[in-house]
């Protein structure tokens, strides 16, 4: 091994944790996980015919529509796009991107397997209202594989370009960081303050965590697997990779790391069979002609006795008077739109930004990654397309589809022709996969910056890293007060963890209680 | 421009879904193929949206529409790194036809004028005298003058104008060698000595609004 660059500063950090730290203080970690999540139990008093308009067919409006239907309310569903479910959409033979000037039409092969989950695709074990409604609404779910071991990590300034596999990565790292911390434990103050018991299995865990030798030394490992042999001969190990060498690629982040907080990624997460939007027809099948399509919200009008909304059909304007209003608009939309809201209120509205996102898929000829021992998960990729997904449904099927790029911040893909975007998919994933283009059949992209009606991925509220501000928070907690108690804003953007479809629906539940309450006090 | 598919028809088809309640049936209908998408961004019948920087369309010229749109097109306008709203403008008209920017300023006649709120206070008095000299083109009630290519100013977004005058004197906008009008306008912007200069003028042109 070569000497670990920073190992002093290492060392001082672990000193720094001292005695008093936190961290070793006993008890503090027992009683720490919270209890599992339920989803709400919604029971709203069953009504007679009040009606209700609901803007927008995100999975709030459709959640709210489908409680408030449930419960006797008489609603009609106002939507701007030609289909339902905003964000939550799914990509496969026929599907029009209704992308403002890069209209595309998926011309693969009409196959249920083959879908691209072009916003939302990954469902974790904790979002339990989106696993309910899935549950009550009969939508098939199916595990989704978040990481594989066998993908790939790429970046130009590692192994001279080379792809490295994912295990002969994060073996090495795990194995060199367990070493380091292993030795600090021998001369560190860390020590002293652990009994002989608790650096026993801390040591212990360390030796299996980064599969270290009796020396405590990474001599590298099996889990990488083998250069040669391994079943009916003697494996021989495979090279060590040097720390100095994975340390070339910032990529580590992202490799060493499945499971980014409680409620996001994890290696085991969940699909619906047949594509995310499944959920969404599951609410709209079931909603009927209480939708409307093409039907684009024009003018939001709040009465004392209820709300008045505009809206275009087929050139003609028409006025829809509801008791009252559910909205997800995107409040970065509801800008353009006419209404009456009180200044606060808007001001709030105008106050939140919309993040970017970018992805792109293709069908593949075959399922190419499966002769590389890859059956699902992400391969990282330093550069802009940054990960490659491989479908971990339909296994040995004839095709399948790759996700191509997945940009959160959206890079400069939303300015980029279509052309462009493809040759930069093709052109980078062929460092990964040396066939790749000969692969990839009709590749279809998506920048949501641009997608006609959402114009965004996460709504983004706080403008510092760190948290929000006291002015956030208060122009957060005016969205959540309906106004004149007639119109609610609902969706991701009001909550204060977007980009989920659990914070989604948990806002139309929030809506909803506060409507019931008022509904409940009302003299009968 | 205008071929209909029949998108989530197709879709639905593909997948029988267990327990569907409503025998309405599927849901959805077909995508419409035109070009008209600026209300997305530009808010209804034009009115702009400040959330995402689009200005107000209702009410501005025909001809100063369909110019600009072909710039965008054409990358005489929008293509300048600095340009940042210009840059999220041109994709949205690269591929235009001249049948669609001719549909689309058609449908932007259609809509009403009207004045954008104002969101800015500068010096008007300080802006009523930087203003003569823009007069001498837009008009002395920024009305416009369309033999001379100079459009209306009244009633368009402030930040809109303040963002795009700054855009001018920074030469962000109007340096293409082939924006004939937008490189006067470079040229003249440079009389306005800083953004405060900018924000009163345009406070001015703020009380024009017809
Ligand atoms: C790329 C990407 C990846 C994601 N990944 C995940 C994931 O893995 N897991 C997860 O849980 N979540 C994920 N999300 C987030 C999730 O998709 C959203 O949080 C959720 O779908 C938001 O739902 P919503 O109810 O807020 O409405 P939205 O989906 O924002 O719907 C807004 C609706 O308003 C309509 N509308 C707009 N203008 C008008 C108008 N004038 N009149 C009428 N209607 C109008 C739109 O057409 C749309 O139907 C992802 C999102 C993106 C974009």
């Amino acid at each position: 091994m070569t000497n670990p660059v920073s190992r002093r500063e290492f060392l001082n950090l672990l000193g720094a944790y001292g005695g008093t730290s936190a961290v070793l203080q006993a008890g503090a970690a027992l009683g720490f996980m919270p209890s599992s999540s339920q989803a709400a139990e919604i029971s709203l008093r069953a009504n007679n015919g009040k009606k209700v308009a609901i803007l927008g067919t995100g999975i709030s409006a459709l959640t709210t529509a489908w409680e408030l239907t449930k419960a006797g309310y008489d609603c009609t569903l106002l939507e701007a796009s030609h289909r339902p479910g905003g964000r939550m959409f799914t990509v496969r033979a026929g599907t029009v991107i209704d992308e403002i000037g890069n209209y595309q039409r998926c011309e693969w092969d009409d196959d249920p397997h083959l879908y691209f989950n072009a916003g939302a695709a990954r469902i974790p074990s904790i979002h339990s209202s989106v696993l309910k409604y899935c549950k009550e609404l009969e939508v098939e779910l199916q595990v989704f594989v978040n990481e594989s071991k066998t993908a790939w990590v790429q970046d130009d300034a590692l192994n001279g370009g080379k792809p490295v596999r994912n295990t002969d990565y994060s073996s090495s790292m795990q194995g060199f960081v367990s070493e380091m911390l292993a030795k600090s434990l021998g001369n560190s103050e860390v020590d002293s303050s652990l009994t002989e018991s608790e650096s026993e299995t801390l040591l212990g865990m360390l030796r299996s965590f980064g599969d270290l030798n009796e020396d405590m030394l990474y001599k590298g490992s099996v889990r990488a697997g083998y250069r040669s042999g391994g079943f009916l001969d003697h494996g021989t190990k495979k090279d060590v990779i040097a720390l100095r060498d994975l340390l070339k690629t910032r990529l580590a982040s992202n490799v060493m790391v499945t499971t980014q907080e409680g409620t996001g990624s994890g290696p085991l997460l969940m699909q619906p069979v047949g594509g995310m939007d499944r959920i969404i027809y599951a609410f709209a099948n079931r909603l009927g002609n209480r939708i409307k399509f093409r039907a684009p919200v024009t003018e939001v009008m709040v009465k004392d006795d209820g709300v008045e909304v505009a809206y275009e059909q087929n050139g003609v304007t028409e006025v829809l008077k509801a008791d009252y209003c559910f909205n997800c608009i995107p409040s970065h939309l509801m800008s353009g739109i006419p209404n009456n809201f009180p200044t606060e209120y808007t001001e709030a509205l105008n106050y939140i930004r919309r993040g970017k996102a970018y992805k792109a898929a293709f069908q593949a000829k075959e399922r190419f990654w499966e002769k590389e021992n890859i059956y699902g998960g992400i391969t990282w990729v330093n550069a802009p397309i940054q990960q490659i997904w491989y479908p971990p449904h339909n296994i040995h099927g004839k095709k399948g589809v790759v996700l191509a790029a997945y940009n959160f911040g959206g890079a400069n893909y939303t300015e980029m022709s279509q052309e462009d975007r493809i040759e930069d998919l093709l052109k980078h994933g062929e460092k990964v996969h040396p066939n790749y283009r000969q692969m990839a059949e009709k590749p279809m992209t998506i920048a949501w910056h641009r997608m006609n009606h959402m114009l965004g991925c996460a709504p983004r509220w706080a403008r510092v890293r760190g948290g929000w501000s006291d002015k956030e928070e208060q122009m957060y907690e005016t969205l959540r007060q309906p106004v004149n108690g007639r119109h609610y804003l609902i969706g991701d953007q009001s909550t204060q963890h977007s980009a989920w479809m659990e914070s989604a629906i948990q806002s139309a539940h929030y809506a909803l209680a506060d409507l019931d309450q008022r509904v409940r006090s009302e003299p009968a | 421009m205008r071929n209909l598919l029949t998108a989530t028809t197709l879709i639905l088809s593909a997948f029988s879904i267990s327990a569907v309640q409503a025998a309405e049936g599927d849901v959805g209908v077909e995508a419409a193929m035109d070009d008209r998408y600026c209300t997305t961004c530009h808010g209804v019948e034009g009115i702009g949206n400040i959330a995402v920087e689009a200005p107000r369309l209702a009410g501005m010229e025909s001809w100063y529409l369909k110019r600009q749109l072909e710039n965008f097109r054409a990358g005489i306008r929008g293509t300048h790194e600095q340009d940042t709203q210009g840059i999220a403008m041109r994709p949205m008209a690269t591929k235009l036809s001249d049948e669609s920017i001719e549909d689309i300023v058609g449908w932007v006649g259609s809509w009403e004028y009207v004045p954008a709120h104002t969101t800015i206070e500068g010096d008007i008095n300080q802006g009523r005298s930087t203003f003569q000299s823009c007069a001498a083109c837009h008009g002395a009630n920024a009305e416009g003058n369309e033999t001379l290519g100079a459009p209306a100013l009244a009633g368009q977004n402030d930040w809109y104008m303040v963002t795009q005058l700054k855009n001018f004197r920074a030469g962000f906008r109007g340096a293409h060698p082939e924006d004939t009008y937008g490189s006067q306008m470079l040229i003249m912007s440079k009389a306005l000595r800083d953004d405060q200069a900018i924000i009163n003028v345009v406070s001015y042109i703020n009380t024009l609004q017809k």
